[in-house]
């Protein structure tokens, strides 16, 4: 009751401030704390999302951005994607002044129509609308109002009201319309309280609102968006999309639905059954079956993608690929399965949710969260991941775009999640021997013998599988953190297993590599390992950090110096712990040989906010310690007297 | 910059050099025998991923059923794929472009697989009506897209199609090179005398077939658009037959330091120039102050610039009035425009809606917003005029021909107190008289009755840095220093966009990240950053609290040093076309720290690029008493060079990064 009596204090004198005649968008009217750090204001949203039934959706919505500078122009625009499952039915723009007045409207022939695809497909559907004002005056607003119809209710809406950093929200609302006898499913973040319960006629209307979020920065390392923001998933119980219906519930429901959209797609053309025996009968250990005929898939196909209708979600047949010789993730997928089984072996079509740092499954909220395909064939004491849009990658080894994460495995008696399996600290190590020698130019003839592990090693798979000799050779010559510097040779082998490696050589002429100065010679001895990350302290982190990449690199280094040096500075050795890894270095000279050692252990994990300043603090010191320098001085000839 | 020129040179004057004009390529489609798959790698490039064996283009001209005349193109290609990395050939698209009633139109595509499959050739064809997607990119513009299929490791794919055309000026071009070797690389034109076009020709590589033929030919003209009986029109006509090969040509190399790669491929272009008997002559191509009178008067360009633009009054007015000067005028018009209205497209010429609508759609393309300028500019009775140019990533341009389809950018040009000022209002924080770095390319063209040509080049520009830095001994012994840097004009801008996106702090927190954190950065000053014609001046003092050792090593660079070098590939076929020339001096003056001698100081050198002294690097290291003065210069004024000079380039950077990182060594006194 208080609150409710001092909110409608604030109400008056708020309404005295503002003149007389004012619009109800005009920027006196924001209240201050959400002009703070902000780029742009959200002043009002309004979404519905009525469930018209199972197969159709129609989505609503009426936004106003008040847009405070150059830098919040970028949310001023209006965008809308659609495709063969989405049409656009109506777009309304609106363009006010600071003071709210209405300066202009969109006429339909301003909106641009273009094609949405994107370079990694062949073909898809997708295209957009969009729009922007483009006004210049600052502050001034933008009202936006469209209607989308959702041919297919196999995705539902996802309410965020604050959409981005630096853009801070007055007022949105999301409502959800269905039959009375429909249950709508949601999974909420950051709100607290329950959706408003309303009804009209027959149907039920779920609203949720929020009031003045602030603007927030982003943060170095800071946990997904949707995690730290306001936001709430919303599913389907039953839905259809073009012939195909099925039910989310649980995640075996939704598996079943997978599965029928390929049910009947695993026939394989008679000379390829053939083919699956010849190459696999004669191998009796089912790994041996599994990476030969994971070979044959990677050597006869490639991959190329058509994304049309249903056919974004519904695979094409093992027989289309087989007499075609490509296919997406789906049907190249579908295709291997097709293969295993012919030969007896029972795998699984698996959905993931692929990207580096992709966000993550949302386990306890069974909906369309993935975007890619990979099969998984349990063996009876492991299992083989396999990813089949590759032509390279080694059978049972799938990089950072899909591991250590959950994964819907698929058959027909419907989906399951499982973890896909992760590489830590042990698997992505590097292993580095520098051997060198350094003459009295400064020239340093150095040889490097180098075995990258895990995922430090796809960076190598890519360049040795993706691009030719010469073109390695090109990357080389302009990657390398030398100054000015010749490859001599460079040699790469690969070691194909499901945790693979590659063992590179390289013999290279750098130029100037130390500093010698009439009578002193300065010279850094990590020669090729330097971390390069240095943070910006921020007292106010707010957010938790997630490190998501483990690793390990030891180093060795040997360079011979010219003769008749003697040492006048040797850095200290380093030692460095703390709950992100441990560091160490140390250089000693002996003779006129250098000899460095350097081992960086790198955990992950999540720590909370307050960690951050001892992470800044960790990356400085291994960064200096990092470019350290032994100065020697030249040994005093013989004096003339 | 004479040496741009040989790319240049109209195939019109090229010697014929016909040796074995006969010589024909001996690929036929549907041709491929077990034989064909023999070679694994090819010495061409025993690296190419994939190599093609042919590509031969046929352009002809025969009369269409629209009362004129059609452009026929075939294309055929073959290529050998030799691994997975050359999968991408393997995906084709084809643009086509349509303008109400004219079009261009794709027929007899044919498109097959082979694929040696135990000692046979096993053939896979394209099935061209359920593969074959078109993608609708604008309303002109449509693309076909299609991939081949059972490609493998090995395989060969083999393609030809037709595309009639009712644009005479879009003769197709041929580029003779492109991202794989080339065995073979074939175009043939036959062209009828009645039509004349120009030949633009470029690249490195000799042709080894370049053959000229002629025959008579026989051309019908239906014109069936009226309602009623169509009309038909006959004659004969000498038609010439062109033919140019390049065998064996290299793949093509992407190198840092061009402008763009399109001027260095080898490839032919046409301009329609005239057409002659029996047509009625008409000068198409015309010249430059045909086609300069021409935009002129053209409602898409001159025409909203040079009526009477009435409806103008109400914003030039406010914006000159009381104002005194042509000058002052011209940039408070500037000004507005250039902070008002955003730019959509920095590739545009011609204009899409009119000025008046521009003023209230506050959004526009280059040509739009620079046009407007110019209409404003006019009004306001200032001498302006629009230039049109390429810009440097659109390629270069050939001053002797009007060739409109060369340009890509409008700019202004005002004439104020006997000046030219040249003006582009479409950078938000430009200045008024600067233009941008990607219109320095060579020759651009005012739009005038004189139609004069003018030069903006690359070579014209210098960035000049200077950087002073102060250091001395405070009362407690701490080594403190003031740092004053003004950037070059165009290192301003990027640090203006950089404040207005980041803010202020940003730079600190940039300068910090250079030193370490340890340093402390205090009174910070951004001078003139609203004042966009000129400069920045940055001053900031600094404070290091490390803790002194007995020896104190210390590079006079204080981080300003360059630590790479730009020239890091080894070998260079291309010119290096940098964006400007520069001249960067830092000096420092310091007192010696308390306490402590100098031990060794870094030994003072001068050093020219070459014998014009086009570039010099000098490193001068003093003490005088108490004190350490040290100053440190790289001028290059230049900015193009050619492949040849670039190991001097090479070298000389190699030196300036060996030299900068030098220390000068303070010991503590015993």
């Amino acid at each position: 009751m208080i609150k409710k009596i001092i909110a409608g204090c604030c109400f008056v004198v708020a309404t005295l401030a503002v003149a007389a005649g004012d619009g109800e968008y005009a920027v006196s009217k924001i209240p201050a704390a959400l002009l703070k750090d902000a780029n742009a204001v959200k002043r009002m949203e309004k979404i519905s999302f009525e469930i018209v039934n199972t197969g159709e959706a129609i989505l609503r919505k009426k936004y106003a951005i008040t847009i405070l500078n150059e830098n919040g122009d970028r949310q001023a625009g209006f965008v809308e994607y659609y495709d063969k499952l989405h049409e656009i039915k109506n777009i309304e723009g609106i363009l006010y002044s600071a003071e709210g007045k209405e300066l202009k409207k969109l006429k339909n022939k301003q909106i641009i129509d273009a094609t949405g695809s994107d370079d990694n497909n062949l073909i898809d559907d997708n295209r957009r609308k969009f729009h922007h004002f483009f006004h210049k005056t600052y502050p001034y607003t933008v009202q936006y109002e469209v209607e989308i119809k959702y041919n297919g209710t196999l995705f539902f809406p996802v309410w965020l009201p604050r959409e981005d950093e630096e853009y801070s929200v007055q007022q949105s609302s999301i409502s959800i319309i269905s039959d009375a006898s429909y249950t709508v499913r949601y999974r909420v973040n950051n709100y607290s309280g329950d959706p408003v319960v309303t009804t009209d006629k027959n149907d039920k209307i779920l609203t949720w609102e929020i009031k003045d979020l602030p603007a927030i920065k982003d943060e170095y390392a800071s946990p997904n968006w949707f995690d730290i923001n306001t936001a709430i998933f919303f599913g389907p119980t039953e839905f259809e999309i073009e012939k195909y219906k099925g039910n989310m519930q649980t995640w075996q429901d939704f598996g079943k639905f997978v599965h029928a959209l390929r049910q009947g797609k695993d026939n394989l053309p008679a000379n390829i059954k053939q083919t699956v025996h010849q190459l696999a009968d004669n191998i009796a250990d089912p790994k041996g079956k599994i990476a030969k005929l994971y070979e044959y898939m990677q050597q006869n196909t490639r991959y190329i993608s058509i994304q049309l209708g249903i056919g974004g979600w519904q695979p094409f047949d093992a027989t289309y690929v087989a007499t075609k010789a490509y296919g997406d993730c789906k049907a190249l997928t579908n295709y291997m399965y097709s293969l295993l089984k012919e030969a007896g072996i029972n795998s699984y079509y698996t959905l993931v949710r692929a990207g580096r740092n992709a966000k993550k499954i949302m386990a306890d909220f069974p909906s369309s969260q993935f975007n890619h395909v990979i099969l998984c064939v349990p063996l009876q004491k492991d299992t083989v991941w396999l990813e089949c849009t590759s032509q390279t990658m080694p059978a049972g080894y799938l990089g950072d775009f899909t591991c250590d994460r959950y994964v819907l495995l698929v058959d027909e008696n419907g989906g399951k999640l499982v973890r896909t399996p992760k590489y830590g600290m042990n698997e992505n190590l590097q292993v580095r021997h520098v051997k060198a020698v350094l003459d009295e130019d400064a020239t340093l003839q150095l040889t490097s013998e180098t075995t990258y592990g895990g995922l430090q090693q796809d960076q190598y798979h890519g360049l040795i599988n993706g691009l030719s000799k010469d073109k390695v050779k090109e990357y080389l010559h302009e990657q390398l953190d030398f100054a000015t510097y010749d490859v001599n040779s460079f040699d790469y082998k690969e070691t194909k297993s499901t945790m693979p490696a590659v063992e590179e050589k390289l013999d290279i002429t750098v130029s100037n590599y130390a500093t010698i100065t009439g009578k002193r010679l300065f010279i850094v001895p990590n020669t090729m390992t330097r971390t390069y990350r240095r943070l910006t302290p921020d007292e106010n982190r707010k957010y938790d950090l997630e490190l998501s990449f483990e690793y390990k690199d030891v180093d060795t280094v040997e360079i011979t110096l010219p003769a008749g040096y003697t040492a006048e500075s040797i850095p200290q050795d380093v030692s460095l712990t703390s709950q992100f890894g441990k560091y160490n270095c140390s250089v000693k000279l002996d003779g006129n040989k250098l000899r460095y050692y350097r081992s960086i252990e790198h955990y992950g994990g999540t720590y909370p906010a307050k960690d951050y300043a001892a992470l800044v603090k960790f990356y400085d010191a291994m960064y200096k310690a990092d470019r350290n320098k032994v100065v020697l001085v030249k040994n005093e000839q013989t004096k003339g007297f | 910059m004479s040496s741009k020129l040989p790319l240049l040179i109209s195939g019109l004057f090229l010697a014929c050099l016909t040796l074995t004009a006969q010589e024909k390529s001996t690929v036929k489609f549907g041709n491929v025998t077990e034989k064909d798959f023999a070679t694994k790698v090819y010495p061409i490039d025993s690296n190419a991923n994939a190599v093609v064996i042919a590509d031969i283009g046929h352009s002809t001209i025969e009369g269409n059923t629209k009362g004129w005349f059609s452009l026929v193109y075939k294309h055929y290609k073959r290529v050998h794929i030799l691994n997975k990395n050359g999968y991408d050939v393997a995906n084709i698209s084809i643009s086509l472009y349509a303008d109400g009633n004219a079009e261009e139109e794709l027929n007899k595509l044919k498109a097959v697989t082979y694929n040696l499959e135990n000692g046979k050739v096993v053939e896979t064809k394209l099935d061209v009506k359920s593969s074959v997607f078109k993608d609708k990119i604008s309303k002109n513009r449509v693309v076909k897209k299609f991939t081949f299929p059972n490609v493998k490791e090995g395989s060969i794919i083999e393609y030809e199609y037709t595309i009639t055309s009712d644009f005479l000026q879009n003769l197709q071009p041929w580029e003779f090179q492109g991202a794989y070797p080339r065995l073979w690389s074939e175009y043939n034109l036959s062209l009828p005398e009645f039509l004349g076009y120009v030949f633009l020709t470029q690249g490195y590589k000799r042709y080894d077939i370049n053959d000229k033929k002629s025959h008579m030919e026989g051309f019908t003209i239906i014109d069936s658009r009226d309602v009623g009986a169509s009309e038909r029109y006959r004659f004969n006509a000498n038609v010439a037959d062109n033919r140019w090969v390049i065998k064996n040509v290299p793949a093509l190399k992407e190198e840092s330091f061009t402008s763009t790669i399109d001027n260095h491929i080898a490839k032919i272009e046409f301009q329609l120039s005239e057409y002659r008997q029996p047509l009625t002559y008409r000068n198409i191509m015309g010249s430059w102050p045909k086609l300069a009178n021409d935009l002129m008067e053209a409602e898409f360009f001159g025409k909203p610039v040079t009526k009477d633009n009435g409806w103008l009054k109400d914003v030039v007015k406010p914006l000159t009035e009381g104002v005194t000067g042509n000058k002052s005028k011209a940039q408070k018009i500037y000004n507005y425009v250039r902070d008002n209205f955003t730019c959509t497209d920095h590739s545009d010429l011609f204009v899409d809606q009119t000025l008046k609508n521009l003023l209230k759609s506050k959004s526009g393309t280059v040509s739009e917003i620079n046009l407007l300028l110019t209409a404003m500019l006019k009004y306001a009775d200032i001498d302006a005029d629009p230039v049109i140019l390429s810009t440097r990533s659109n390629g270069m341009t050939y001053a002797m021909y009007p060739l409109i389809t060369q340009y890509n950018y409008v700019i202004a040009r005002a004439v104020v107190d006997g000046k030219a000022i040249y003006l582009d209002a479409s950078e938000p924080r430009l200045g008024f008289g600067h233009l941008p770095v990607r219109c320095y390319n060579g020759h651009a063209r005012i739009i005038n009755k004189a139609a004069e040509p003018i030069e903006l080049l690359s070579d014209s520009l210098m960035e000049r840095k200077t950087t002073t830095v102060f250091v001395i001994n405070d009362d407690k012994g701490n080594i403190v220093g003031s740092m004053i840097q003004t950037p070059g004009y165009y290192e301003s801008l990027s640090l203006r966009d950089r404040i207005k996106e980041k803010g202020k702090d940003q730079l600190v927190t940039d300068i910090k990240k250079a030193f370490g954190h340890e340093m402390i950065v205090s009174n910070f000053v951004v001078d003139s950053l609203d004042k966009y014609e000129e400069v920045l001046g940055i001053k900031y003092d600094f404070d290091f609290t490390e803790e002194k050792e007995d020896i104190i090593y210390l590079n006079p660079m204080f981080g300003e040093g360059h630590k790479e070098n730009p020239f890091k590939s080894a070998e260079r076929s291309y010119p290096v076309e940098m964006p400007y020339g520069f001249d960067e001096t830092y000096t420092l003056q310091m007192d010696i720290p308390t306490g402590y001698v100098v031990d060794e100081l870094p030994q003072s050198m001068v050093v020219k690029l070459n014998e014009e002294n086009e570039g010099m690097f000098e490193y001068r290291v003093s003490q005088s008493g108490s004190g350490i003065s040290f100053r440190s210069r790289i001028r290059i004024s230049r900015a193009y060079f050619l492949p040849e000079e670039y190991e001097m380039l090479r070298e000389f950077f190699n030196l300036v990064v060996k030299k900068q990182a030098e220390q000068i060594v303070f010991k503590k006194k015993k």
